[in-house]
């Protein structure tokens, strides 16, 4: 794909304070000072917006341009010189940034941006050392804009990335600029704020300083408190790319990180905002194996696998298995395994659904109607659908089931007291003790995917990575962990040291991702090729 | 304030200006047309009545942006308003060009933009109500809140400035008992500070509703106040 | 017969029947020679049009300067489903110009026949004259004469029987100076905030409604429509080498008689204020003259020997800009008129850019308090400073000019300001 863009076009050589380069005519000059290793500051900028070229914060030095050029527009032109660091940009820069100050509070104390704020970077890097204005500062104050999003007007550098996302991306004009000049401020049209806006908390993510904060986030944890994960959201089978943000081993807010083929900078406000879940506490800590009182007895991973391997070892008979659409591609791919092991069976997922809501700028991206991040993986390694849209019911066929059944990550929690109670063997794998999982005879801490490695595949067919972004909590293990050693102890195969190898293991169950290199993936997926001889599902 | 000289704190001696024959003045007002009375200088008879609805669609967009009668419920778009914007949508290849005409309509029929006529414009326009706020706001020709029936805006910028503007501007706060800005009780008057007119060569220029005062000197303002009431 | 006072010096090519409303309608306008433009300029080439107003060396009357003819050589090629737009600025807001008003009061013929040779020339079916919304009257008179001038047949389908339609509509500003800037009006005039745009694309380019457009002053395309009639050479007898023909120049503050004067450009600038307008009220010395407007640098009193034309007034380290004089006289307190003018370009700045819209409401600040009393002589550094970021770094030029007259009056008037420092109370603020 690269390819077929910039072989039309040619490349030229630039200097770029004293760095020559050879980039496509035409580069933006932001882009090219970046490839150059610079980073020129900027604020109404943004790749995901148009480029309106207003805050003149990233105006460099081009030789031989009578004025300095904002980066944000300028291109690239054959043999061009560019200073970024020149005296006369350094000094249009410092004094953009005490222009800003003029009227900013600097109230960084409380303000939810400090640490991660461009102003503070910015006038660090190449501000003032003092501000000189002696006069009053403008007080405007704080505004509710609904939805998550709270409005502090006094720390807007008015670069109109929020305006320009809401008429360009979201397509839905909500904000606008009212009043012109020193008098200008964001708002929204009057009461009507943006309530409903599904898209409305990206507007939180690119303002560059803290003029748009999120309710949720509100004084809850310090920027440079926060450890920052790459992760998948796994809130709809979309599989937008985030980071998970985390201080105290609870994931404090979920950011999206921009890629392309999937939710270019942006994310909903559904997913980024149901992570509560994440953080639940009342998780299974360590293996429990029914005794022959029936009472579950916390033991060793050693021993409990070996136990179950025990029983399962000889079992030819089929299994029957509830696995959960949150699982990752290991995990699901692992059980299958298993279950072939003990020959093969069925299997169901249950999915919560609701409305698809696609985001108009960037259409590729939508809230999907499967609310989970690997429908497509559980389908892949033949787990069919059940239930209703609410994520309920569907367990009829399992229920009952007499033989062994497994349980993989879902909870259970609609399920009748006496599921399971049938099976000659119940092996539950998940993260909290409903009553119908107490029947298992088997129960075995599993961890999310936050505190994992692993893979989803997305509703495109994109394999995309996530990595630990907690610490699990007591004993437990990713499930592709657990079933991967009992699979050891059952079969022939070798117990999985890294996720890597869990995910080679899929291979030989579906052979397309035997096309796809762990290494393939990086840090934004890859597409999952389709399998030779296959119609695919 | 009326006893006030026109340059208040300079030896100044306005006798050596040319006498302005009558006042409320009009642009060139000064003796050297004989000919020619505020008719002849405003064009009032060549402009005659202009029809209800607009004229010819090229030039419906002509509105007068505040006039004194005004109704701040009054149905927007109906009748020969209705025909009005449909000319002037007729003028441009998108809607959204018809924005200002649309707000200067809805601006002469209640006087100021409130947020219920921002909403029906948009409405009409199909564009986002926040756009429209957005838009309205920018000009200050749009009033965004009641005015009084005669809204009075004085240039004090330079050429009215170096005049005596400020004067007639204290003139007029002063004959209406109003702060700027602000509606005096009875309703009659709002006056405000504006910025240059273009008639910089009349000073001090000032705007009432849609018309214009030249040359208006501090002791002007009772009879132009009389005049209007 | 300039208005309101005339002067033997003037050449009146433009404002010829200013203060004759005889001029105003179709029938008198036709009987004065008009429309004989229009009709020999349907008779040629568009290039030829084009090519008469480029040899003229009409230059824009708008404060650029740019030359007009090369400006309409620059709309590119028409391509079939691909309007061309001729747009007229009669946004005229610079504090002391009112040079556009009169021409359209007295005079609304003349632009209409302006706009259609200007909107022939560059291939344009549709003009747009965008008329600032306070020229209530100057608007009412302009709409009489278009519609006049449809229902006799110079505007609309076929005009004149040349197999040509050109509309004209007439659109009304809201209130913002900013819309005279060029990018700004093409906003406005598309239903949005008046705010510039980034160039380029310039307007021949992507213009209004993002096709081709040329924007053309009121006056450039009377002068245009002038020159179409009588030849390139017969502009040329008036004016310097460079800058060609007459200008209406707008005259305000203290002089005996301020009002609209043309005189050929390169006129003595001290002739101009002493004898064409009078001089100053009661003789008084001149203290300080704005040339062009109040966006260019001021001049002193003893810089007032040069031409009035472009290339002098550059020379002289300020512009010709729209050719608004204004003067001061010796009693005049620089400092609050420079306030004065600060507090505009804060009001009308548009605020995309940071260093304009925080440039000049932080500016006005520093000046209100020197005017009060309270200034040190440091604010005047700071002021420069401020200045210096403002200027040559925005989306439009808007932001020098605020800078222009704080930087020239700081120059030239550091006495006054230093005055106030030393009063140190509201001693000199009651002065004008
Ligand atoms: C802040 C600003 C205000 C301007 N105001 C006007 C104006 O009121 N009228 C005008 O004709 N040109 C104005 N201009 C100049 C226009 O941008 C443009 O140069 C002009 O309309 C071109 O016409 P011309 O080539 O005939 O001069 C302004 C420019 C700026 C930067
Ligand atoms: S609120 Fe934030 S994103 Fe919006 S204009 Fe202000 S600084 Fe920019
Ligand atoms: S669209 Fe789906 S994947 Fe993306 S943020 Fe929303 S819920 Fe998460
Ligand atoms: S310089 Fe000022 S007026 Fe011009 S675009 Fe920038 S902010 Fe607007
Ligand atoms: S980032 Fe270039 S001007 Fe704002
Ligand atoms: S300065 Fe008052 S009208 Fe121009």
């Amino acid at each position: 794909m690269a390819d077929e863009t910039t072989a039309a076009v040619e490349n030229v050589s630039v200097t770029i304070d004293g760095m020559e380069l050879s980039v496509p005519a035409g580069t933006r000059l932001l882009d090219a000072c970046a490839q150059a290793g610079v980073d020129v500051p900027h604020y109404c900028y943004h790749p995901g917006l148009s480029a309106p070229a207003q805050c003149r914060m990233c105006l460099v030095e081009v030789e031989k341009s009578p004025k300095l050029v904002p980066a944000c527009v300028g291109t690239v032109a054959k043999d061009m010189v560019v200073h970024t660091e020149s005296e006369a940009a350094l000094k249009a820069r410092e004094g953009v940034l005490e222009f800003y100050l003029v009227n900013h509070p600097l109230d960084c104390p409380v303000c939810d941006q400090s640490g991660e704020c461009k102003l503070q970077d910015y006038v660090a890097a190449e501000g003032p050392a003092m501000g000189r204005s002696k006069e009053p500062k403008r007080v405007l104050g704080r505004d509710d804009f609904g939805g998550d999003v709270l409005f502090y007007a006094d720390r807007c550098v008015m670069c109109t990335r929020c305006v320009r996302f809401m008429r360009e991306v979201a397509q839905d004009e909500r904000l606008t600029v009212v009043q012109r000049g020193h008098r200008a401020v964001i708002d929204t049209f009057f009461d009507e704020g943006l309530t409903g806006n599904l898209w409305a908390d990206n507007i939180v993510d690119i303002c560059p300083v803290g003029a748009l904060v999120s309710k949720d986030f509100l004084h809850k944890a310090r920027a440079w408190d926060l450890d920052r994960t790459p992760s998948i959201c796994p809130n709809c089978t979309q599989g937008c790319n985030v980071r998970l943000e985390t201080r105290d081993n609870q994931v404090m807010r979920i950011k999206p990180r921009p890629n392309p083929e999937v939710n270019a900078h942006w994310m909903c406000d559904f997913g980024r905002l149901n992570y509560q879940w994440i953080n639940r506490v009342d998780r299974i800590e360590a293996p429990l194996v029914r005794d022959g009182s029936g009472r579950h007895v916390p033991m060793s991973w050693s021993e409990a696998l070996m136990r179950l391997a025990d029983a399962l070892r000889g079992q030819t008979g089929g299994a029957a298995a509830v696995v959960s659409p949150f699982a990752a591609n290991e995990d699901v791919g692992a059980l299958r395994r298993v279950m072939e092991a003990v020959g093969g069976g069925g299997g169901v997922f249950r999915c919560e659904q609701g409305e698809e809501v696609t985001l108009p700028g960037f259409p590729e991206l939508a809230l999907r109607t499967d609310r989970a991040a690997n429908v497509a993986g559980a389908e892949l390694f033949g787990f069919s659908r059940a239930g209703g849209a609410d994520g309920k019911g569907g367990l009829e066929g399992v229920a009952g089931h007499a033989g062994v059944l497994f349980v993989l990550g879902d909870e259970l929690a609609d399920a009748a007291a006496d599921f399971g109670a049938n099976a000659s063997l119940f092996v539950y794998v998940g993260q909290h003790l409903s009553p119908a999982a107490r029947n298992a005879h088997f129960v075995l801490p599993s961890t999310t995917f936050a505190e994992m490695e692993g893979t989803f595949t997305n509703v495109q067919r994109r394999v995309q990575r996530f990595w630990p972004a907690l610490r699990a909590p007591g004993m437990s293990r990713p499930a592709w962990q657990i079933l991967g050693v009992l699979l050891a102890g059952i079969g022939d195969a070798g117990a999985p040291g890294t996720a890597a190898d869990a995910f080679a293991g899929l291979a030989a169950v579906r052979p397309e991702f035997g096309m796809l290199a762990w290494g393939d993936l990086g840090a934004q997926g890859a597409a999952l090729p389709e399998a030779v001889g296959q119609a695919g599902d | 304030m009326s006893a006030t000289p026109i340059r208040a704190g300079s030896e100044y001696d306005p006798s050596s200006w040319p006498e302005a024959r009558e006042n409320p003045g009009f642009a060139g007002d000064t003796g050297e047309f004989p000919g020619l009375d505020e008719d002849g200088v405003r064009g009032l008879s060549y402009v005659g009545e202009r029809p209800a609805d607009g004229g010819h669609a090229s030039v419906a967009g002509t509105l007068p942006y505040q006039v004194a009668t005004r109704d701040p419920e009054a149905p927007l778009f109906v009748g020969p308003y209705e025909e009005r914007l449909e000319k002037v949508l007729g003028r441009y290849p998108d809607r959204q060009a018809a924005l200002l005409p649309a707000l200067h309509l809805a601006h002469e029929l209640r006087g100021y933009l409130s947020p219920q006529t921002m909403d029906e414009v948009a409405e009409k326009l199909q564009l986002p109500p926040a756009y429209v706020r957005g838009v309205a706001s920018f000009y200050t020709m749009y009033n965004l809140a009641p005015v009084g029936k005669y809204l009075i805006q004085v240039c004090t910028n330079i050429s009215c400035n170096l005049c005596g503007g400020d004067a007639v501007l204290e003139s007029f706060l002063k004959h209406t008992g109003t702060e700027p800005g602000e509606m005096s009780a009875n309703g009659l008057w709002t006056v405000m500070e504006v910025e240059c007119l273009g008639a910089c060569g009349f000073p001090t220029a000032v705007q009432i509703n849609e018309r214009y005062f030249e040359n208006v000197r501090p002791e002007d303002v009772p009879a132009i106040l009389e005049r209007l009431t | 017969m300039a208005y309101p006072y005339r002067h033997d010096s003037e050449v009146r090519l433009l404002s010829e029947h200013f203060g004759n409303p005889r001029a105003r309608t179709l029938e008198g306008w036709v009987e004065l020679g008009g429309y004989r433009a229009l009709r020999k300029a349907l008779g040629m080439d568009r290039a030829e049009v084009v090519n008469v107003v480029k040899a003229s060396g009409l230059r824009g009357r708008g404060g650029a300067g740019f030359p007009t003819g090369m400006k309409w050589s620059f709309m590119p090629k028409k391509e079939p489903g691909k309007p061309h737009f001729l747009v007229c600025n009669a946004d005229e807001s610079e504090p002391g110009t009112f040079k556009d008003r009169e021409l359209m009061r007295w005079t609304p013929h003349a632009l209409i026949e302006g706009c259609l040779i200007g909107a022939y020339a560059i291939n344009a079916e549709h003009a747009y004259i965008y008329v600032r919304g306070e020229f209530f009257e100057a608007a009412q008179i302009m709409a009489r004469a278009i519609e006049e001038a449809y229902a006799a047949g110079y505007i609309g389908k076929n005009i004149l029987g040349s197999g040509i339609d050109l509309d004209i509509t007439l659109h009304i500003g809201a209130g913002a100076y900013i819309c005279g800037e060029e990018t700004g009006l093409l906003n406005s005039l598309e239903g949005r905030r008046g705010e510039p745009r980034v160039k380029p694309p310039y307007p021949a380019i992507a213009g209004a409604f993002r096709y081709p457009t040329a924007v053309n002053n009121v006056e450039s395309l009377i002068a245009a429509a002038q020159i179409v009639e009588n030849g390139a050479e017969w502009y040329r007898q008036w004016g310097t080498e460079k800058s060609t023909g007459t200008k209406l120049f707008c005259v305000s503050g203290h002089v005996k008689r301020p009002g609209n004067y043309e005189v050929p450009l390169g006129f003595n600038f001290r002739e101009f204020i002493y004898d064409v307008c009078g001089g100053t009220p009661g003789g008084k010395a001149i203290k300080a003259v704005i040339p062009g407007g109040s966006s260019v640098p001021i001049l002193t009193a003893d810089e007032l020997d040069i031409g009035m034309d472009y290339e002098s007034m550059a020379a002289a380290g300020t512009m010709l800009g729209c050719g608004s004089v204004i003067v001061m006289d010796e009693g005049t307190n620089v400092v609050k008129q420079v306030r004065r003018m600060v507090d505009f370009y804060a009001h009308e700045s548009c605020g995309q850019c940071t260093p304009c819209r925080e440039g000049t409401a932080w500016s006005a600040k520093i000046l209100k308090r020197i005017e009060l009393g309270r200034g040190t002589p440091d604010d005047l550094d700071t002021l420069l400073d401020i200045s210096d970021k403002m200027t040559g770094k925005t989306i439009c030029v808007l932001s020098d000019a605020a800078a222009a007259p704080i930087v020239s009056s700081i120059e030239k008037f550091r006495g006054d300001y230093l005055a106030l420092m030393e009063a140190g109370d509201l001693a000199l603020a009651g002065a004008r």
